[in-house]
C-alpha cells in the first residue's frame, strides 16, 4: 500500500551556515516511513536547525534535501504532511491555546479532535489563558497536543518535555506510543533526556557540532558498548586493545566503557577477574561520545 | 481501531482552501483585526461627542471640529496589526505547514477584504453623520477632513486606499525584518530617505520648488489616494518577493 523503498527524508551533504558559523556541516540522512527517530545531541548541536531544514522553515546552503520526494520549502504537497511545533515556537500575541487548537484542524487533514480533547484534559491545559502567560510546561503541552493530534505523516517534536512534570512526560510518552501503534507515522523527536525516551526510539541520530556521530538502530546502539568496573589493574588489562570511549576512576577503582559487546567466554573471563559488567545506557554512551554530560540539562526539566 | 497506514498519496488542498485557511488563521482571535480597531473608533466617537457637548454648552459653534483627526484614529493601530501579521502569525503559520506564498496571498486577501469592509463602514458613517445633522449633537467625527466633501465614492475609495496602505506598509516592512533582520529594515530606511533627499536635491538644483508647490496644489482627493493605493500595491508586491525567502527567528 505504501512505498517503503522511498524514504520519507533523504539528505546528502546538507549544509547550513550562518555567516562564518557552520551550523550543519554536510550531513547525510535517511528517514524511513513509520518509524520513531531520536535526534539527540547537546544544546547547539544543530538538532533544531536540522528540523527547520527538513520542514522548509529555513533554506539549506548546500547539499541535497528531499522530503516526500522533493525539496520541502514552499511545496504544499510536502508541507501539508508535516507538523513541526518548535521548542521556541512563536504564537500571535493575541492567541490563547484554544485559538491554536481551533485553527490546527484546518491545516492537518488527519487531525483527531477526540485525541486533542483527551490530551487537553490530561495535561490540564488552560484553554483560555493568553499564550504569553502560560508556564513553560503548559507551552510545551500546546506543542505536544498539536503534534500528537495532528497525526501528520511526518511529525516533529522539538524538546517536547521542557517544563513538563514527570506525570505529564509519562502521559506524553504513553500517548505517543499508543497513538503511533494505531496510526503509524514518521516521528522525529529531539531530546536531551535520552534514557527517558530510549524505549520509544527505534532509530538514533546523534548530532554534535553540526555533524552526525551516530546514525543507527537504537537496539544496535544500546548493545554497541560495554562498561566494566573493578580494580584498576584488572580493568586495564581486560580492556587492553579495545576501543575505549570513556574512563572513570577513584583511587584503585576504575570503570571503563568500550565499544562492542562481550561474548559468553569474555563474560566469564571478566567475572573471574572480579569485574562487574554493565550495558551502557544510551545516555552514558552519548555522554561518552560527545564528551560532556547531557544530564546537566535535566535541571531545566524538573 | 483502525491500523491503516497514513496514506502517502493524500492530495494537497486546493489553492482556494489554502488561502481561506490562512484568512481564518488570522481571524482565529478576531479582536486584533476587528474588535480593537472598532473599539478605538467607539472611544474616539465618545470623546468627540463629549467635546461637541462641551463646545455646545459653552455656546460656541462645533463646525471647527471638521478638522478633527478622530476619524483616522484606528489607522495607527492597524499599522501594528500589519506588523504582527508577519512578525508573529507568519512564524506560527510555517509550523502548520503553510507555504510563504500562500501565507502572503492569504494575508493580502484578508487585508483587501477588511479594507473594503472598513471603507464601506466609514462611507456609511459619513452619510449617517450628515443625515442625522451630526448625531443631533453637532459632533463632527466622520464628516471631517476630506470626508463628506465630495461624492460618497470618494470617501469609499480614500478609506480603502488608506487601509490598504497601513496594512501593507506594516506587513511589508516586517518581511524585510523576517528576511534580513534589523540590517534589512535599516537599509530600507536609508534607501528610502536617500531617495527622498535625492529628489529634493534634484528639484532644488533645477530651481523648481515653485513648480512643485503649484503642481501639488492641483492634487485632488482621488488623485492623492490613487497614489496611496499604488504605494500599498507596491508594498504588497515587494512583500511577496521578500517573504518568499524569509525565515523565522530561531
Amino acid at each position: 500500500m505504501t512505498d517503503t523503498a522511498t524514504p520519507v527524508v533523504r539528505a546528502s551533504g546538507l549544509t547550513k551556515t550562518y555567516g562564518s558559523f557552520t551550523a550543519i556541516d554536510g550531513i547525510d540522512l535517511s528517514f524511513e516511513e513509520n518509524r520513531i527517530y531520536g535526534l539527540l545531541g547537546r544544546n547547539g548541536a544543530g538538532k533544531t536547525t536540522i528540523m527547520q531544514l527538513l520542514t522548509g522553515q529555513i533554506f539549506p546552503d548546500g547539499g541535497r534535501l528531499e522530503v516526500f520526494g522533493r525539496e520541502p520549502a514552499e511545496h504544499v504537497d510536502v508541507l501539508s504532511r508535516i507538523c513541526f511545533i518548535a521548542e521556541s515556537q512563536k504564537y500571535p500575541d493575541s492567541f490563547k491555546p484554544k485559538h491554536v487548537l481551533e485553527s490546527a484542524p484546518l491545516f492537518f487533514p488527519h487531525w483527531s479532535q477526540g485525541l486533542a480533547d483527551e490530551l487537553i484534559d490530561e495535561f490540564r491545559l488552560p484553554l483560555n489563558r493568553p499564550i504569553k502567560k502560560l508556564s513553560r510546561g503548559q507551552l510545551s503541552a500546546v506543542g505536544v497536543i498539536v503534534g500528537l493530534a495532528s497525526r501528520a505523516p511526518l511529525t516533529f517534536f522539538d524538546e517536547p518535555y521542557l517544563g513538563l512534570d514527570a506525570v505529564a512526560r509519562t502521559t506524553f510518552y504513553d500517548r505517543l506510543l499508543t497513538d503511533y501503534a494505531e496510526h503509524p507515522r514518521t516521528i522525529v523527536l529531539s531530546t536531551h533526556l535520552i534514557d527517558e525516551v530510549s524505549n520509544l526510539l527505534e532509530h538514533i541520530v546523534l548530532v554534535d557540532q553540526g555533524r552526525i556521530l551516530i546514525d543507527r538502530d537504537a537496539d544496535e546502539v544500546r548493545g554497541s558498548a560495554t562498561t566494566v568496573a573493578g580494580t584498576r589493574d584488572a580493568v586495564e588489562s581486560f580492556v587492553a586493545g579495545r576501543e575505549v570511549i570513556g574512563r572513570d576512576g577513584i583511587g584503585g577503582l576504575a570503570s571503563v566503557t568500550f565499544m562492542g559487546a562481550l561474548d559468553a567466554l569474555q563474560r566469564r573471563e571478566a567475572h573471574e577477574l572480579g569485574l562487574e559488567l554493565a550495558p551502557v545506557s544510551l545516555q552514558q554512551l552519548i555522554v561518552h561520545l560527545t564528551g560532556a554530560d547531557l544530564s546537566a540539562e535535566k535541571e531545566v526539566v524538573s | 481501531m483502525t491500523t491503516a497506514t497514513v496514506p502517502l498519496a493524500s492530495s494537497a488542498p486546493s489553492r482556494a482552501d489554502r488561502i481561506r485557511r490562512v484568512v481564518r488563521l488570522h481571524l482565529a482571535a478576531p479582536s486584533v483585526f476587528i474588535g480593537i480597531p472598532w473599539l478605538i473608533v467607539g472611544i474616539a466617537f465618545a470623546v468627540s461627542v463629549a467635546i461637541a457637548s462641551i463646545i455646545t454648552v459653552s455656546g460656541s459653534d462645533t463646525s471647527g471640529m471638521g478638522y478633527s483627526w478622530a476619524v483616522l484614529s484606528p489607522q495607527w493601530y492597524l499599522v501594528a496589526v500589519g506588523v504582527q501579521a508577519v512578525g508573529m502569525t507568519f512564524p506560527f503559520a510555517l509550523g502548520f505547514g503553510v507555504t510563504r506564498r500562500d501565507f502572503w496571498i492569504g494575508t493580502s486577501v484578508l487585508f483587501t477584504l477588511l479594507s473594503i469592509a472598513n471603507a464601506a463602514a466609514f462611507t456609511i458613517l459619513v452619510q449617517l453623520e450628515k443625515v442625522t445633522d451630526h448625531w443631533w449633537t453637532g459632533t463632527y467625527m466622520f464628516d471631517t477632513l476630506w470626508y463628506g466633501a465630495g461624492p460618497w465614492y470618494h470617501d469609499f475609495f480614500s478609506t480603502f486606499a488608506l487601509q490598504m496602505f497601513v496594512f501593507f506598509i506594516g506587513a511589508a516592512a516586517t518581511t524585510l525584518y523576517m528576511r534580513w533582520r534589523v540590517m534589512g529594515v535599516l537599509m530600507a530606511g536609508v534607501v528610502f530617505v536617500a531617495l527622498f533627499l535625492g529628489a529634493g536635491l534634484v528639484v532644488g538644483l533645477m530651481g523648481a520648488w515653485a513648480d512643485v508647490w503649484t503642481w501639488m496644489a492641483t492634487f485632488t482627493v482621488p488623485g492623492i489616494f490613487a497614489a496611496v493605493l499604488v504605494a500599498a500595491l507596491l508594498c504588497a508586491v515587494g512583500g511577496y518577493f521578500v517573504i518568499r525567502r524569509a525565515t523565522p527567528r530561531s
